[in-house]
C-alpha cells in the first residue's frame, strides 16, 4: 500500500510495517550492505548535519540524508526498512551531500537502496516510478529524453533564483558559447548514434537493468525488449 | 636551613615524572607514596591498555617507576604520609610518617601529585542503580575485566552480547555539583568499546553521550576507528534510568538525533564515571594550606591563569589530576613543568 497522508503513521518504525517480518527487513539490509560500493559510500557518521544543510530535498520534504547515513552506520534494520520504503524516493540524487567531512556518500547509499528496492519489487518503488513509464521508455530506447529547451525553470525551484534569469536569455547565452557540440541540439533531444544505442541495449541487458524494469512494469518491459531485441538482431 | 631538595607527594604518573625530571635536571628528590608500591591510580585500579600506542598500563607504569627507583638522586619512601608542614619556600620542614615511624624532612620545594579518584556512581542523580544491579558496572570495573581478558556479566558469569556505555556520569551535572567535564571518559569509553569488540567479536556495543569530546588525535585514533572499524554505535542522548527486565537491563533515554524516545535492553551497562579530587588531594590541600577550587581540586594557574603548576603558596607546586581532570599527557607534561619550576625556585633561594 502506498504511503499517503491518510495512512502515514509517524509512530515507531517497528509498528509502521507490520506486514514485513524482521527477517525480510534484515535480508534487504544485507543486500544493501553487501553491495560492492557500500564501503566506499559509508564510513561513520557523527551527525554533524552538513549533508542536510546542503540537501535541496531536505528543504521541501521530510527527508534527511543524515538519518540515512546514521541508520545505515548503526545497522538499524527497522529504520532502514522505513527508509527503503519511504525516504529514498524524496532524494533528487544531486549528490550535494558528498561534501561530508567523513567522506560518506548518502546519495550513493540512496542509489543502492533504490536499486535493492526495485530488484525486490517493493510496491513503494512501483508507486514512486509509476509516473515515469514514458521517461523510462524514451531513455531506454533512445538513450536520451531531454532537450535543453524542455527544462522549465518553474519545475525546478531547487535550482535557485538564477535559473529564471538564465532561462530568459538562454538563446543569447548559447550563442555566446561557440561550442560545436551544442549546435543543432537545443530544441531536440540529442540523437544517439546507432552503434552507441546498440551498446547501451547490451549494457542494459547485461547489467541487470532490464531485470529491474521487468520487476517494475512487465508490460513496459515487453514493449522495450521487443524493440531492443529486434534492433540487436539486425546488429 | 635552606634546602635544595624537592619533596614530591604521590607516586602516580605525575609524581613519578616529577621525580625523574628533578633528578635529570641535577636536583635531589624525595618521593613519598601512601601505598607500598608505585604506579598510582593506573596501577591500583588495574587499568588495561593505555590510549598511548595501546600499551599495557602495568608495563608503562613499571617503566615510569623503574626510571625513578633506579635513579640515585631520588629517595622513595613507601607507606608514607604527610602529617604537617611549616616554613616557607626554600626552607620547609615537613613532618611525615613513613612505615609507621615519624620523620622530619627539610626541603626547599614541594610538588603535590596526589591525583584524583573515580566518581562514586551511588551519588548519580539519574537512576542507574549501580549498587542494586550487578550488571551495572563502571569504567574501572570494566577496565579490570578487560585486563584479565574475562569480560562477563557479574550476575551470571556469561559473556555479555549487548553492552552500553553511559557517558558523563558524575560530570557536567549541576545537581551533583560537578559542572566540569572530566575530559578523559569519552576517550576511555571508546577505547574500552574497541577492546570489547576485540575480545567479544559477537557483541554489540553502544555509547550514549551528550557530546563526544575526542580532542586532538583521539578523533582519528579512537573515535573514528571505533565507529568505522569496530562498528560501535554512538547515540546522542543521556539515559535517565536503568531498570531490571527479566535477566536484562532496560535503558530509557532519547535518541535525540533520530527524534524519538528509546527503550533498549542490555546485558551489561557501563557507567563512564568522571574524576573527582582524591581523598589525598583534599587532605594535603588542608595540611599545606593551598587553595582548593569549589570542586575540591587544588587551584592552579597563578594570578595570570597561565601558570598551570602554581598553587596559592610560593614554593608549592601541583602536577597531574590533583588540580583538575587530566589525561596522562596532561599529567606528565605538567609534572615536567612542576619539576623545572620547583628546581628553579629552590635554586633562586640557595643562590
Amino acid at each position: 500500500m502506498p504511503t499517503t497522508s491518510e495512512n502515514w503513521n509517524p509512530g515507531k518504525a517497528v509498528d509502521r510495517h507490520p506486514e514485513a517480518t524482521y527477517e525480510e527487513k534484515e535480508r534487504l539490509f544485507l543486500e544493501v550492505k553487501n553491495d560492492t560500493r557500500y564501503e566506499d559510500f559509508l564510513y561513520g557518521c557523527y551527525e554533524c548535519g552538513i549533508c542536510v544543510s546542503a540537501c535541496p530535498s531536505a528543504r521541501f520534504y521530510d527527508f534527511s540524508p543524515r538519518v540515512i547515513a546514521q541508520a545505515m552506520a548503526r545497522e538499524d534494520v527497522e529504520r532502514i526498512y522505513d527508509i527503503i520504503t519511504e525516504d529514498i524516493w524524496n532524494c533528487a540524487q544531486c549528490f550535494s551531500c558528498v561534501r561530508c567531512p567523513r567522506q560518506n556518500n548518502p546519495g550513493g547509499l540512496v542509489t543502492i537502496l533504490r536499486e535493492v528496492s526495485l530488484k525486490n519489487g517493493l510496491q513503494e518503488s512501483k508507486d514512486a516510478l509509476q509516473g515515469y513509464s514514458r521517461v523510462i521508455y524514451k531513455v531506454m530506447l533512445k538513450g536520451n529524453q531531454v532537450s535543453p529547451d524542455m527544462l522549465q525553470p518553474d519545475f525546478f525551484p531547487d535550482w535557485g533564483p538564477w535559473v529564471q534569469n538564465f532561462s530568459q536569455n538562454m538563446q543569447v547565452w548559447r550563442k555566446a558559447i561557440p561550442m560545436d557540440s551544442i549546435r543543432g541540439v537545443t530544441d531536440a533531444a540529442w540523437r544517439t548514434d546507432r552503434k552507441t544505442l546498440l551498446e547501451l541495449y547490451t549494457i542494459w541487458f547485461e547489467s541487470g537493468n532490464m531485470d529491474i524494469i521487468k520487476e517494475l512494469d512487465e508490460s513496459l518491459y515487453d514493449l522495450l525488449t521487443d524493440v531492443m531485441n529486434e534492433e540487436l538482431e539486425e546488429g | 636551613m635552606t634546602s635544595g631538595k624537592v619533596l614530591i607527594i604521590g607516586g602516580g604518573p605525575s609524581g613519578l615524572e616529577s621525580a625523574r625530571c628533578v633528578a635529570e635536571l641535577g636536583g635531589e628528590a624525595i618521593l613519598i607514596e601512601k601505598r607500598e608500591r608505585l604506579g598510582g591510580t593506573p596501577d591500583r585500579e588495574n587499568y588495561a591498555k593505555l590510549t598511548h600506542h595501546w600499551r599495557d598500563a602495568s608495563e608503562a607504569m613499571a617503566d615510569m617507576a623503574a626510571a625513578v627507583t633506579s635513579n640515585k638522586n631520588v629517595e622513595v619512601k613507601y607507606q608514607a604520609e604527610v602529617k604537617g608542614m611549616s616554613g616557607s619556600a626554600g626552607n620547609f620542614t615537613v613532618e611525615i610518617e613513613a612505615g609507621g615511624a615519624a620523620e622530619s624532612l627539610n626541603v626547599g620545594a614541594v610538588i603535590i601529585a596526589t591525583g584524583f579518584q573515580h566518581f562514586d556512581p551511588g551519588r548519580a542523580t539519574q537512576y542507574y542503580n549501580y549498587y542494586s544491579f550487578p550488571d551495572v558496572i563502571t569504567l574501572t570495573d570494566l577496565e579490570k575485566m578487560l585486563k584479565e581478558h574475562k569480560v562477563v556479566r557479574p550476575s551470571n558469569g556469561e559473556a555479555p552480547k549487548k553492552i552500553a556505555f553511559i557517558q558523563c556520569v558524575g560530570s557536567r551535572d549541576r545537581q551533583i555539583g560537578n559542572e566540569y567535564c572530566s575530559k578523559v571518559c569519552c576517550g576511555i569509553a571508546s577505547k574500552q568499546a574497541i577492546e570489547l569488540r576485540q575480545q567479544l567479536p559477537d557483541s554489540k556495543v553502544m555509547i550514549f553521550y551528550i557530546d563526544m569530546r575526542m580532542y586532538g588525535y583521539w578523533e582519528n585514533e579512537i573515535y573514528w576507528p571505533a565507529q568505522e572499524k569496530y562498528k560501535v554505535n554512538y547515540v546522542k542522548g543521556v539515559v535517565s534510568e536503568v531498570l531490571q527486565k527479566g535477566d536484562k537491563l532496560l535503558m530509557r533515554g532519547e535518541d535525540t538525533t533520530m527524534s524519538r524516545p528509546m527503550e533498549v535492553t542490555m546485558d551489561m551497562v557501563v557507567l563512564s564515571v568522571g574524576m573527582e579530587p582524591s581523598a589525598g588531594t583534599r587532605a594535603i590541600s588542608q595540611l599545606l594550606g593551598v587553595k582548593q577550587n569549589q570542586y575540591g581540586f587544588i587551584e592552579a594557574g597563578g594570578a595570570g591563569g597561565l601558570d598551570p603548576v602554581a598553587t596559592s603558596q610560593e614554593g608549592i607546586f601541583v602536577a597531574g589530576a590533583a588540580s583538575g581532570p587530566a589525561d596522562l599527557d596532561d599529567s606528565i607534561a605538567k609534572a615536567g613543568l612542576a619539576a623545572a619550576r620547583a628546581l628553579a625556585s629552590v635554586r633562586k633561594v640557595m643562590a
